[in-house]
């Protein structure tokens, strides 16, 4: 464990970025109860959504639930990205390039947001059942838009954490930017609920993968402007 | 932005455009359509808001990333101000819009992918004034301002130009509901309309101007 902290100035770039990725999951490793408090507050906010929509719940209902409970654990899952290790920022930045930790973080994050999008899944199934026609491309919808919440929140994560109160401009600063890649995946996906097939939806899903790409180049982009203190 | 804060001509421009607009969109004839009626007029006050957003917006990011190339807060200056003033656009135009929305649709608010995409809009951008009012530093104020309104104004280009056109709006020309386009008493409208953007484009711009020198202004007095 200690060796992986002495860092070394790396020079070949897969060495740097499997090395961050390494220092992200030390860190929560070293802090579990960030990652329990997330858990939580998942199966928290499916369960009192199940006390609330006790027997009224329909397939539509259902399906806009389950986005903006997604939503809302997404934002605090990831909002953390940046925030976590702040006062070490100053280090790194003279450690590694912006890219390499911008692709570092969204690997992470992204691993991190598949975890969540199974916890949430599981435990949604549990309690306020899976009514869905077609699951598989409703999840291969679910991962293109999940895709897009983990790359966007990291980017402004990046730029709320230069704040004072970074985890109060989260919310603020995310919500609207998401709203394109929430609007184009919750109608798939309550498209996919009521049974359509690929066919129906390819048009939108087109829309929303490609949306996802301009939002991975614009974060290399302008990554290394908000990175910089 | 420098050489219109420099010159005069076109503010003259401007208020003659404006007087023609505001004289020629009530006074001179448009076409009967059912449902719009005379409310047709609004087409020289509501449209040419959201052309002014735009423009006010997309020079407001070429400013950004000029920023950025050259931490100039000079630039940062014209971005912010360009920013307000769209937002200003951008709130005239949803409430005409409601107002007229109001006598058309029957209800100020339906749920039409136009209204929605420019109220989003709109959030983005409130949110990016909370963000730069939240920074203390000004260079830190100015990155990230720059930094969020790239990514912003990236986002609202599929929003506004790309999502409303996958379902149907309410909005005349839209879903086979009429509009000026499609009739030939058209040429009317089109020659109050034209000269209607350009005129409250260009109010935009003076109105930017104006409040960027009373910053330069503010800020020298705080120096001092």
């Amino acid at each position: 464990m200690r060796k992986t902290l002495s860092f070394q100035p790396y020079f070949c770039p897969m060495d740097q970025i499997i090395a961050l990725i390494k220092k992200d999951l030390l860190v929560d490793f070293r802090q579990k109860y960030v990652v329990a408090g997330i858990a939580l507050y998942v199966f928290a906010t499916i369960y009192i959504a199940y006390l609330a929509f006790n027997n009224v719940i329909t397939p539509a209902i259902w399906n806009a639930l389950f986005w903006l409970i997604l939503l809302f654990s997404s934002i605090t899952g990831l909002g953390k990205s940046f925030g976590q290790e702040a006062h070490r920022s100053h280090y790194y930045y003279y450690l590694a390039k912006p890219v390499h930790i911008l692709t570092s973080k969204l690997i992470y994050y992204g691993f991190y947001e598949i975890l969540l999008v199974v916890l949430l899944t599981g435990i949604f199934n549990l309690f306020l059942g899976f009514p869905v026609e077609n699951p598989s491309l409703f999840l291969v919808n679910l991962l293109a838009g999940a895709s897009g919440l983990s790359v966007c929140f990291t980017l402004i994560a990046s730029i709320a954490a230069k704040s004072d109160n970074g985890s109060h401009l989260m919310p603020i600063l995310a919500f609207p930017v998401i709203i394109p890649v929430l609007l184009l995946a919750v109608t798939n996906s309550r498209k996919i609920v009521f049974g359509a097939s690929l066919a129906d939806i390819s048009g939108n899903l087109l829309v929303l993968v490609c949306f996802n790409v301009i939002i991975i180049a614009l974060s290399f982009i302008l990554f290394p402007y908000s990175w910089k203190n | 932005m420098k050489y219109l804060m420099k010159a005069y001509w076109w503010k003259l421009l401007t208020v003659i455009l404006l007087i023609y607009t505001v004289i020629g969109g009530f006074l001179m004839p448009a076409p009967r359509l059912p449902i719009l009626n005379e409310t047709i007029r609004i087409l020289h006050f509501h449209v040419p808001m959201w052309f002014g957003m735009i423009i006010m917006f997309l020079v407001s990011v070429f400013y950004a990333i000029k920023y950025l190339s050259t931490k100039n807060l000079m630039y940062d200056l014209y971005a912010e101000q360009l920013v307000n003033i769209g937002v200003m656009f951008g709130v005239l135009g949803i409430v005409s819009g409601m107002i007229w929305a109001n006598f058309t649709w029957g209800e100020s608010w339906s749920n039409d992918p136009k209204q929605n995409a420019s109220a989003v809009a709109l959030l983005i951008y409130f949110a990016l004034i909370i963000l730069r009012e939240s920074l203390q530093d000004d260079h830190q104020k100015a990155r990230l301002g720059a930094v969020y309104n790239i990514f912003a104004f990236a986002v609202l280009i599929p929003l506004l130009f790309v999502l409303p056109r996958m379902t149907d709006s309410l909005h005349p020309g839209n879903g086979g509901n009429p509009a000026f386009g499609q009739y030939d008493l058209d040429s009317d409208l089109r020659m109050v309309f034209y000269p209607a953007v350009l005129g409250w484009t260009f109010l935009g711009f003076w109105m930017a101007t104006l409040k960027i020198r009373a910053a330069r202004l503010q800020k020298h007095l705080d120096y001092e």
